[in-house]
């Protein structure tokens, strides 16, 4: 079953409006599908400016979509309560340095979305905060101490118990590990592919980085310029991409292996403004195999079995 | 057989902070050679960027500054004026910052930024340093030029600051350029563009290129060497292909095995980590800093102060541990419990 279910969904703001001025509109999202099943990690990817963090906010319910819908658990984001809502779906944030409340405990930062919501009594949060850091990793002391006197790692885990305590159906994680150094990044990943292991958690990842994702994601999504231009099984996406976009983004893995080349990368440097989208193919400027029609007709969604692309001319088949 | 480009010989830094003094760069070694490309690897407070900005002469005024040599052809930076530092800066050594937002000057037109460092320079007129800003864009791959000196900062993309940012680096044809996380701020599909253009100018120009980045993917396409720092010092240095391909210091070791990579790692799998943090840089160490993290840890390594040793293929590490490789079982990394 689907915990969640996004159809059609658009976002655009207006910008630059003054006075006198009528401003301009900012397409940041331009009609997402998307549906999640339970217990399912998704990844999303794309650069910045492709709309990832938008939607995000449009699933944890932070904004609503300007048309088409957003779906938890089989009712519309906007028909939930503030608190309803919390228990459905959490996030986690990418900095934890900023994500954190300062003059807070860490048993008062992790306790907080269950105190909010008045469940069970001040002994009992007790021992659910106890369960939720000893599941996290974070040893019993640190519930006494202040977010400063703990390391980037360790406030991420603060973070991701916070976000546990009340047992949401998504936990939707935006760059999770993209502000901390490499070693600890690795203990966080471990971490979450643990917890969906053991807890069957349902996550949006959303990431620039391709090999994190690889890394925990069932199913990746790949959005660019407000679109999903592909989307479908982690290994057929990485195995074998149909969209030149996603050929590009894998090639530009760098690997830290001897011998390892610069990737030759084949597409063109500017990512558009999502102010004015370019016609047709959005990609189509950037694009190394664009060709006729790629600059007028908008491509719709190709289906192949799982998985689905938005391309006049796909990539052949591994 | 002519000099290094830059010899850096026993250079420290420390801050006074309330309550006593951190050392940030305990006693760092290395030289670069024209033509060469050396990165320095390491997370954040390893120092590397403290000893980049030690060589530029731009430390922050809490900063003390120790060294037996810090020379670029001989010429000694230490304890240079002012303004023979403005003299060299830009002129001599150029640097390339992360965040190319935050460099250029966002209330100056990108043309007239570029002709102010070269004018600070060259007694040269305002066409001829135009001439040479269009040039140079031209030189980083940046299409249209001639309009991309009459635009502010930030209406230039976060790939296309980067590349005004090395065209300024080049105005003066400097003989070493210090590039401190030079694509971190871009996307993915601009870095590798970044990274090909700085690899293909240093070759052209032969100019020495010292690369910042934590980031062991992007050193692996770019560098002929690599130094790695921990806790302030240079931990292991040598070729890239031998340190990537059997990396001899355990927190190498450590760090190459804590990253993903599509196609190796399979998904999910526990990939390694380093337990712990790095430990604050007060006193002088009297024992190996990395010892409170290593899985392979022996009593030796608490005896004493850890020096550089070099091992077979030429490379030096700071380690106790034998240096054919020997006596080590890379599970460690996954098998400790899991750390915080």
């Amino acid at each position: 079953m689907n915990v969640l279910e996004v159809r059609g969904a658009t976002k655009t703001y207006d910008v630059g409006k003054t006075l006198v001025g009528a401003g301009r509109t900012l397409h940041a999202l331009r009609g997402i599908d998307l549906a999640v099943r339970k217990g399912e990690t998704l990844g999303l990817v794309g650069e910045s400016g492709c709309g990832k963090s938008t939607l995000a906010r449009l699933i944890l319910g932070i904004e609503g979509p300007t048309s088409g819908n957003v779906t938890l658990a089989g009712k519309p984001v906007g028909g939930y309560g503030r608190l309803e809502r919390a228990k459905l779906v959490q996030p986690v944030f990418q900095d934890p340095y900023s994500s954190l409340n300062p003059r807070m405990r860490i048993a008062r930062i992790v306790a907080a979305p269950i105190e909010v919501r008045g469940i069970g009594t001040a002994s009992s949060r007790r021992e659910r905060v106890r369960a939720v850091m000893n599941a996290v990793g974070l040893p019993e002391h640190f519930t006494e101490v202040y977010p400063s006197q703990l390391s980037g790692g360790q406030r991420q885990r603060v973070a991701i118990a916070r976000a546990l305590v009340g047992e949401p159906e998504i936990l939707v994680c935006d760059e999770p590990t993209s502000a901390l150094d490499v070693s600890v990044q690795s203990q966080i990943l471990n971490l979450l592919a643990r917890l969906k292991r053991e807890l069957g958690l349902t996550l949006i990842l959303i990431s620039h980085n391709l090999a994190v994702v690889h890394h925990l994601a069932d199913r990746v999504a790949v959005m660019y310029l407000g679109r999903i231009v592909e989307h479908g099984p982690t290994e057929a996406i990485f195995g074998a991409p149909r969209h030149p976009y996603t050929a590009a983004l894998l090639a530009s893995v760098l690997s830290p292996r001897p011998g390892a080349r610069l990737p030759e990368m084949r597409v063109g440097a500017e990512f558009p403004s999502p102010l004015a989208p370019p016609p047709g193919c959005a990609f189509h400027p950037r694009c190394p195999c664009a060709g006729e029609g790629c600059a007028t007709i908008d491509p719709d969604e190709t289906r192949d079995g799982p998985r689905g692309y938005r391309c006049h001319y796909p990539l052949a088949h591994a | 057989m002519t000099g290094p480009l830059l010899e850096v010989r026993g250079l420290k830094v420390e801050i006074a902070v309330p309550g006593g003094m951190t050392r940030p760069v305990r006693g760092v070694d290395f030289s670069v050679a024209a033509g060469e490309t050396l990165a320095i690897v390491g997370e954040s407070g390893c120092g590397k960027s403290l000893t980049s900005l030690a060589i530029m002469g731009l430390l922050p005024r809490a900063a003390r500054l120790a060294a037996e040599t810090i020379a670029l052809k001989g010429l000694s930076l230490i304890g240079l004026s002012e303004s023979g530092w403005r003299r060299l800066r830009g002129e001599r050594i150029a640097m390339i910052f992360q965040d190319p937002m935050t460099a250029l000057d966002p209330c100056y037109r990108i043309g007239d930024q570029m002709a102010e460092v070269l004018r600070q320079h060259r007694p040269v007129s305002a066409e001829a340093a135009r001439q040479r800003a269009l040039e140079l864009l031209t030189r980083v791959g940046i299409s249209s030029p001639e309009q991309r000196l009459t635009q502010f900062p930030h209406q230039l993309s976060g790939g296309l600051r980067q590349r005004v940012m090395i065209a300024m680096a080049l105005l003066c044809e400097p003989e070493l350029i210090i590039a401190d996380e030079p694509t971190t701020a871009l996307d993915v599909t601009i870095q590798a563009q970044i990274l090909h253009l700085l690899a293909e100018i240093q070759r052209d120009t032969g100019i020495g290129l010292i690369l910042i980045s934590h980031d062991l993917g992007v050193v692996a396409g770019v560098a002929h060497r690599i130094a790695v720092m921990y806790g302030g010092e240079i931990v292991e240095i040598g070729e890239r292909d031998a340190i990537l391909g059997r990396p001899l210091h355990p927190y190498t070791e450590g760090l190459m095995h804590s990253i993903p990579v599509p196609g190796e790692t399979r998904r999910g799998e526990t990939l390694g980590f380093i337990p712990g943090t790095v430990p604050r840089q007060t006193g002088e160490l009297t024992r190996c800093g990395f010892l409170e993290r290593c899985p392979y840890a022996t009593g030796r390594s608490a005896a004493g102060p850890v020096p550089l040793r070099e091992a077979a293929d030429g490379r030096l590490v700071r380690c106790v541990l034998p240096l054919d490789g020997s006596g080590r079982d890379p599970a460690a990394w996954t098998r400790q419990a899991e750390g915080v």
